[in-house]
């Protein structure tokens, strides 16, 4: 549905992308990741046709964006960077106006706005202007402006920047409720963020894309074997020297003393059975066993890491 | 067709629904009444000396011309007012984005806000109406000198919100649009004074200077003429800007 290849993109010195490729199949919802002047916006806005790339193609739906624009806007959604809202405008009147740049036949205009309002929980405050509303509703707003003409493409640049936990929360449900409905792609630089909401993570760093797949993949992507956290009753300190000597489990440290926790990770390759021996050892040493659980690293460090 | 009026009538709402849209409209009307103000005095002054000093009283026609033709001055401080927020501000703020994403050319972009432009103005000369009407209703003016003269302004205005247009594309600096706008339209203003001083050195320049300035064109329909190298002059203006600002939207998407 979406297909960018080889976009390169130079500001002045700045090498705002470079060689920049990745697709996004029908339906799929795909999380684009990177750190604040990774080159999102920049990419996002060269797929929508806002800006131009002095190379590469984005073609969306079949259409290439520079030959064939308004075939691709009319399938189009996008959510900007920044929330492009008239605030002297009221918030119905907005998206009817959205509705008719968006060549919404004026017969359907009218159910098609407030479907869109209903959807988007802006039915109660359809009359309030723009200019007056917390972020929050803000960011409703431009949401509604991109899905109105239920465009087949979601292109939403950071749609949950800026807001507090309990909107991210709102915001975050609202994307999963248009997922099987359209094909999105939103951009993030948290990623607690992308991990629950997207199927698939395309991961750019100073303008290029550094790796891309399902979050178990690119987990699995990672060097290292798995790490382990162990929680015993009492003398946590000792427990690690006990650890030590067993030849398996690598790096036994201490995390928290107070808590007795530790972590050790075991090399690839060896069976998982090696915790048998864990747990034995912290039970007949008389540290008193109280948790034992694998410590997923999260994408946070995953993205550090690759990133780096 | 119907992406150009829904530009315009949505920049028409926020021009009037913003103070500075509400400014410039009484700005411009208040303006227009100190000049009729001051000209009807001097008329009346002037028509009550002259047969002490055996003159000729001024003519109604001559008090209407003085009005018409400072409306110019009016209009060098009311359309880079005007035009200024067009472009400029919608990049600045970025809502240029909403323009840029919708099914629509960046032709029909340039038409829906010179057409809203155009409308605020065109409502301000319909109510600067009462100045002549007032001047009908108490003397014998030529009817036809009004109208041709309205529409001589009424040219003018477009030609310069197109250059205003212009202008505003090219910065997302409200107040260097107003600026440069204001500069661009002074200029145009003074060409055919500068154009005698300099026909010494170059014949078909000055022609040329004399031709480009405005106040040459408006002339004639003053003068309730309506003639058809005019009215060329000012379509020409402002499709020649209108074109300008096509090109400069295009290549924002190229670069
Ligand atoms: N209009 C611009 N002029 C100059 N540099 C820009 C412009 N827009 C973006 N950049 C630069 O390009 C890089 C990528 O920016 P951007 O795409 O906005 O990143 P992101 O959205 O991932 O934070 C940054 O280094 C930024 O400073
Ligand atoms: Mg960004």
């Amino acid at each position: 549905m979406i297909e960018v290849s080889g976009l390169s993109k130079r500001y002045g010195a700045v090498q705002a992308l470079n060689n920049v490729s990745f697709s996004v199949g029908k339906g799929q919802i795909v999380g684009f990741l990177g750190a604040n002047g990774a080159g999102k916006t920049t990419t996002m806005d060269i797929m929508c046709g806002c800006i131009g790339a002095d190379a590469g193609t984005a073609t969306i739906a079949g259409y290439d964006i520079t030959e064939q624009p308004l075939e691709v806007k009319r399938r189009l959604g996008y959510l900007p960077d920044v929330a492009p809202l008239h605030p002297e405008m009221r918030i119905e009147e907005f998206v009817t106006y959205a509705g008719r740049l968006h060549k919404i036949p004026g017969t359907e205009l009218q159910r098609r706005v407030s479907e869109t309002l209903e959807k988007l929980s802006l039915g109660a405050v359809r009359r309030r202007l723009i200019g007056n509303l917390s972020k929050g509703y803000r960011q409703r707003v431009a949401l509604a402006q991109a899905i109105v003409h239920n465009p087949d493409v979601l292109v939403l640049d950071e749609p949950t920047e800026g807001l507090d936990p309990n909107q991210i929360v709102q915001i975050r449900e609202l994307i999963r409720s248009l997922a099987g409905h359209h094909t999105i792609i939103l951009s993030s630089h948290i990623l607690s963020e992308v991990q629950n909401t997207c199927d698939h993570l395309i991961i750019v760093h100073n303008g290029t894309v550094v790796q891309t797949g399902s979050y178990e993949d690119l987990t699995r992507a990672m060097k290292s074997g798995r790490t382990y956290r162990l929680k015993v009753a009492r003398n946590g300190a000792a427990a690690v020297s006990d650890l030590a000597d067993l030849a398996a489990a690598e790096h036994p440290r201490l995390v928290d003393a107070a808590e007795h926790e530790l972590e050790f990770s075991l090399a690839s390759g060896i069976d998982e059975a090696v915790l048998d021996n864990v747990a034995r050892r912290m039970i007949d040493g008389g540290f008193g066993l109280r948790e034992l659980a694998v410590k997923t690293k999260s994408l946070e460090e995953v993205f550090f890491q690759l990133t780096q | 067709m119907g992406a150009v009026l829904t530009i315009a009538w949505r920049d028409i709402k926020a021009n009037f629904a913003s103070p500075k849209g509400s400014a410039i409209f009484f700005l411009f009307l208040l303006l227009m009444g100190l000049f009729f103000y001051n000209f009807l005095n001097t008329f009346v002054e002037m028509t009550q000396k002259a047969p002490m000093y055996g003159g000729e009283a001024p003519t109604l026609e001559q008090l209407l011309k003085a009005l018409f033709y400072n409306l110019h001055f009016i209009l060098i401080l009311v359309i880079p007012a005007l035009t200024m927020s067009t472009f400029s501000e919608e990049r600045r703020n970025q809502t240029i984005r909403l323009l840029q994403v919708s099914p629509i050319t960046p032709t029909q972009i340039v038409f829906g806000k010179f057409l809203a432009v155009v409308g605020v103005l065109a409502l301000v000369l319909v109510c600067s109406a009462v100045y002549p009407l007032f001047i009908k209703a108490y003397g014998n003016p030529d009817v036809a000198v009004i109208l041709t003269s309205y529409a001589g302004v009424f040219l003018l205005m477009c030609a310069q919100l197109a250059f205003g247009l212009w202008v505003s594309s090219m910065t997302t600096n409200q107040f260097m649009a107003f600026l440069f706008t204001m500069f661009g339209l002074f200029l145009l203003l003074v060409l055919n004074w500068i154009a005698p001083s300099i026909s010494s050195t170059g014949g078909w320049w000055a022609g040329t200077l004399k031709y480009l300035a405005s106040t040459d064109h408006l002339d004639m329909f003053l003068k309730g003429v309506l003639t058809v190298s005019d009215t060329v002059y000012f379509l020409c203006f402002g499709a020649l800007f209108l074109f300008f600002t096509n090109v400069v939207l295009d290549s924002q998407r190229w670069r």
